[in-house]
């Protein structure tokens, strides 16, 4: 440790830190605008100048080592004329638009130039100009005039994100940032530049003009999107969400945020919330009053449950549901007498149920994944599913962590990848296998007796050298059609290889699920066998069959042939089709609830605003028909009581474990390998209701028309080039596509995105696939 | 001797005496009742009365949408709504003043970085309804519009003093 001492203030510090960390840690402060603790040093705004005892000049305090003995003066005369200089220079380029300008008010340069800067200018010469950029539909660089140079943003690219999207090109007064040539900021990360942007450069395309940062009340919430459970900061304005930011939690999203986080807000005020409960009386719909659409919906369970029993009623749920929703939904079905109920509606393989130890989660902390040194990733498109758990991989990377990927493509990871194997979707199994195989002969239980892959080997060899060491499993080895058996096999991979063995949690309450036992009780359906035998009447609770289901086909067969419909939704959707009562219910913002995360981090929120119109929180709802369905034990006057009740008994810890209980496969049993599997992930900004409505995110790159991409071969096999229309063909129904070329995909495979309208139409995830000339 | 004094007093109506004088002095001294509405006050340029919202020569509003005002209103009178007109330029498409809430302190338009909102020498205005003392964006506007010599006047004369 080091002794200094800051404004004669005695400072303790690590060797290597900072004086500005120095300074922080005794509670002084010193003006900064490039530094961020998040980024590496890069002491271009000169503005933390500070004396240094015996130092002949002012010195930059971010960039100045601590030194045994050394003595800092924050405040001396030295200093402050150093930094009033340096807010000079800051001052003579930019524009005086506060008035205008987003960041007025919540503006780093506002705040420091109260403290420093000089009354008037002494600048006669002209104002430099920054022509705008069009970098996007997100960020807004309408008055780059204002950029001070910091470089927060380059760093943030080039650090955080991955890849480097903005940098400063030319030198001087003519230093600009810009991004490449006619190119926009497409990270799924990019909305983070906004806030490190201490001025308002860069400031959000949806957002300006909107308000003024002193308007907006701010609460805190939890993201309803992925596995994460990132930290919101929700503002608003007059009862309405006006943009979200993150709340600062070391421990999951660090001080950072998705896009589909940031700007999924969108979604909440969209023109296609639903408001008003409606039935459907002869083919008409009517906006009707919540006790008659409540009545209306307990009469028509009543009936079916007399005539037909209980077992034909069917329950779906998102799992982006919060905990009390799930748990009342289930709690509801179960009182009735029906064990039908699920929340995992993308997954294809259900031989698990049953033989689980506990709900499957991450098997680690999240902020555990950074010093991690080993890690093998099955099936996961990691980047587009979980963009702040790629983001801590990539750290950990940085580190020299050796990241090991087994997956059907290749995407890129914008971080050095130490193997990788990308094989067929019915072949990752038959890899995994290999790779146990590779780890026993390795550790001397077996010899080799069946044919190893090279990659295999790497992967097992990259494994055993590990201290901190995981495996996880991403949303494609989950919705696999083995996907048990993928577990199980990894599950022992994780054991050879002393590693965590984990899943990444593919929606905010892919773990809430599992305790609020959203799942199908003892001879219950699944959501699979629920729309393979269809049942009469179904209850959808913030669901869309075509786009939220493994397989939209049988989905849209069923609930159009079922007798009754019940949608509990917060949209008007494709249900106006098929269902017969609409249920308006509320956004995040607008109930209190909670979400399990993927580590098993029980988050609690409450509402931010009043629900729109007539829409009400799921779970007074959901307590309501309880109520007029004469189940017992629905009393519950707050969601807390609902979440009291049901996290009560065994402590969640000891609910989480990834265990199962099935024997180990030998040989992986390979389909008939004829024409082309489907490859199928969820497009990012398609994956769940919210962002669907989210118009920003919708006109983002991420968010373009789905293609199918093959291996360039399999284009010369059917005779068409990158860029036509080809028909895409699953169980007879065609639906016309752009074709790609991807050379990085294996041969034999068709990439085609589900959960998105251009898909809707076609079938289950995985299975074969054709593919025509048009 | 007190009971005395105020023997001779109350006999010889002195305080009678001393209260026609005052009388007696205002009837024959300069009258200052100003006859109002035939005669008026001199104003000073600085006279706080009626709001309006300013133009450039141009023809263009002033107004920035900044919410300066709306912030530092001590009575919460101004109300205002801001978005991106199509050249892409900040403007508000709704500016209220509750007449009846303003206390006529004149913050706003010293908050004011563009001059927009100002307060002219009109202070004889009438509402007959309940509602016709909320100015709307449209009002402001064409106060301003019909007062802007004697404004920019008014500015001008101050402008030494601020």
């Amino acid at each position: 440790m080091i002794n200094i001492e800051i404004d004669g203030k005695q400072v303790v510090t690590e060797p290597g830190s900072s004086v500005l960390d120095a300074a922080w840690k005794a509670g002084i402060h010193i003006p900064h605008f490039c530094y961020h603790k998040k980024l590496s040093i890069a002491a271009s705004c000169r503005m933390c100048l500070v004396e240094v005892v015996k130092a002949p000049k002012p010195l930059p305090a971010c960039a100045t080592p601590v030194t045994e003995g050394m003595k800092v003066l924050t405040h001396s005369e030295m200093a402050i004329k150093a930094q009033k200089g340096v807010m000079e220079f800051l001052l003579i380029n930019h524009p005086l638009d506060c008035p205008i300008c987003d960041q007025g008010g919540e503006c780093m340069l506002q705040d420091i130039a109260v403290g420093y800067g000089g009354s008037d200018s002494r600048y006669q010469e002209e104002k430099r100009i920054v022509m705008h950029k069009d970098v996007g539909e997100l960020i807004s660089t309408m008055e780059m005039s204002r950029c001070i140079q910091c470089t927060r943003c380059v760093r943030f690219g080039q650090e955080i994100a991955g890849m480097m999207e903005l940098g400063m090109a030319n030198r001087g007064e003519k230093a600009e940032i810009m991004s490449f040539v006619n190119s926009s900021v497409d990270s799924e990360l990019s909305g983070n530049m906004i806030d490190l942007c201490p001025v308002g450069a860069l400031t959000s395309k949806p957002f300006r003009y909107t308000a003024r940062s002193w308007e907006l009340s701010r609460y805190k919430s939890v993201s309803p999107h992925d596995g994460m459970g990132s930290n919101l900061s929700i503002h608003v304005k007059n009862n309405k969400v006006m943009r979200v930011t993150p709340s600062r939690n070391e421990a999951v999203n660090e001080c950072w945020l998705s896009d589909k986080e940031r700007f999924s807000y969108q979604g909440l005020n969209s023109p296609e919330r639903l408001t008003k409960p409606m039935l459907k009386q002869d083919g008409k719909w009517l906006e009707v009053e919540w006790p008659v659409a409540l009545e209306y919906v307990a009469n028509g369970l009543r009936d079916i449950t007399q005539n037909g029993g209980a077992a034909q009623l069917g329950a779906l749920a998102t799992p982006h549901s919060t905990l009390e929703e799930l748990y009342l939904l289930q709690k509801l079905m179960k009182g009735i007498g029906s064990e039908n109920v699920d929340f995992r509606l993308r997954q294809a393989d259900f031989s698990a149920d049953g033989k689980r130890a506990g709900a499957p989660w991450l098997g680690m902390q999240i902020d555990d994944i950074n010093n991690l040194d080993r890690l093998l990733i099955v099936g996961s498109f990691l980047r587009k599913d979980h963009p702040l758990l790629a983001h801590r991989v990539r750290q950990a990377v940085k580190k020299g962590a050796q990241l090991n990927i087994l997956h059907s493509v290749d995407d890129d990871l914008l971080c050095p990848v130490a193997n990788k194997q990308v094989v067929k979707p019915d072949e990752l199994l038959d890899q995994l296998l290999q790779i146990l195989q590779a780890l026993k002969v390795a550790s001397g239980t077996t010899s080799a007796h069946s044919e190893i892959s090279g990659a295999a080997t790497s992967i097992a060899q990259s494994l055993a050298g590990g201290q901190r060491v995981a495996i996880l499993l991403g949303n494609f080895a989950q919705q696999h059609p083995l996907a048990a058996q993928i577990a199980v096999v990894a599950e022992n991979i994780a054991s050879l290889s002393k590693a965590s063995f984990g899943y990444l949690g593919e929606a905010a309450n892919s773990v809430g699920g599992y305790i609020a036992k959203a799942i199908p009780g003892n001879n219950g359906l699944n959501a699979s066998q629920m729309l393979v035998a269809p049942r009469k009447a179904y209850l959808l609770l913030n669901v869309e069959p075509e786009l939220d289901l493994q397989d939209p086909q049988q989905a849209i067969a069923a609930v159009s042939s079922a007798a009754m419909v019940v949608a509990l939704s917060a949209y008007k959707h494709q249900a106006q089709a098929y269902a017969d009562v609409q249920l308006p219910i509320s956004a995040f913002t607008e109930t209190s609830g909670s979400f399990i995360n993927t580590e098993g981090r029980v988050q609690s929120f409450k509402g931010s605003v009043k629900p729109l119109g007539d829409a009400r929180p799921a779970w007074k709802v959901l307590r309501l028909l309880g109520n007029l369905m004469n189940v017992p034990g629905f009393t519950y006057d707050s969601s807390e009581a609902v979440r009291d009740e049901l996290l009560s008994g065994t402590p969640l810890a000891e609910r989480l474990n990834n265990h199962l209980d099935l024997p180990l496969p030998t040989q992986a049993v390979k389909a008939a390998a004829t024409g082309l599997q489907r490859v199928a992930e969820v497009p990012i900004y398609t994956a769940d209701a919210l962002v669907r409505r989210s118009t920003a995110l919708q006109k983002t790159s991420d968010a373009a028309t789905p293609v199918v991409s093959m291996h360039g071969s399999e284009l010369v096999k059917l005779g068409v080039a990158s860029g036509n229309t080809v028909n895409v063909v699953q169980n007879g129904v065609a639906v016309p596509l752009k074709i790609v070329a991807d050379d990085k995909l294996p041969a034999g495979v068709a990439r085609v995105p589900a959960g998105h309208p251009a898909t809707a139409l076609l079938g289950a995830m995985f299975g074969n696939i054709t593919v025509e000339r048009s | 001797m007190e009971k005395i004094k105020n023997f001779f007093k109350t006999f010889l109506l002195y305080e009678l005496v001393k209260g026609m004088a005052v009388t007696g002095r205002y009837f024959f001294a300069r009258k200052i009742t100003v006859q109002y509405p035939d005669e008026k006050t001199p104003q000073s340029p600085r006279f706080r009365g009626l709001h309006a919202q300013r133009r450039y020569a141009s023809g263009e509003e002033r107004c920035i949408g900044c919410k300066l005002c709306e912030a530092v209103c001590p009575a919460l009178a101004i109300k205002i709504e801001v978005a991106e007109r199509e050249d892409g330029t900040r403007r508000t498409t709704q500016y209220d003043i509750d007449l009846v809430k303003c206390i006529f302190c004149g913050f706003c338009e010293e908050s004011c970085p563009v001059d927009a909102i100002v307060e002219t020498r009109v202070f004889e205005y009438v509402g007959e309804k309940k509602g016709d003392l909320y100015y709307t964006k449209a009002m402001l506007l064409a106060n301003g519009d019909k007062h802007e010599a004697q404004i920019a006047k008014d500015r001008a004369e101050d402008a030494k003093f601020r």
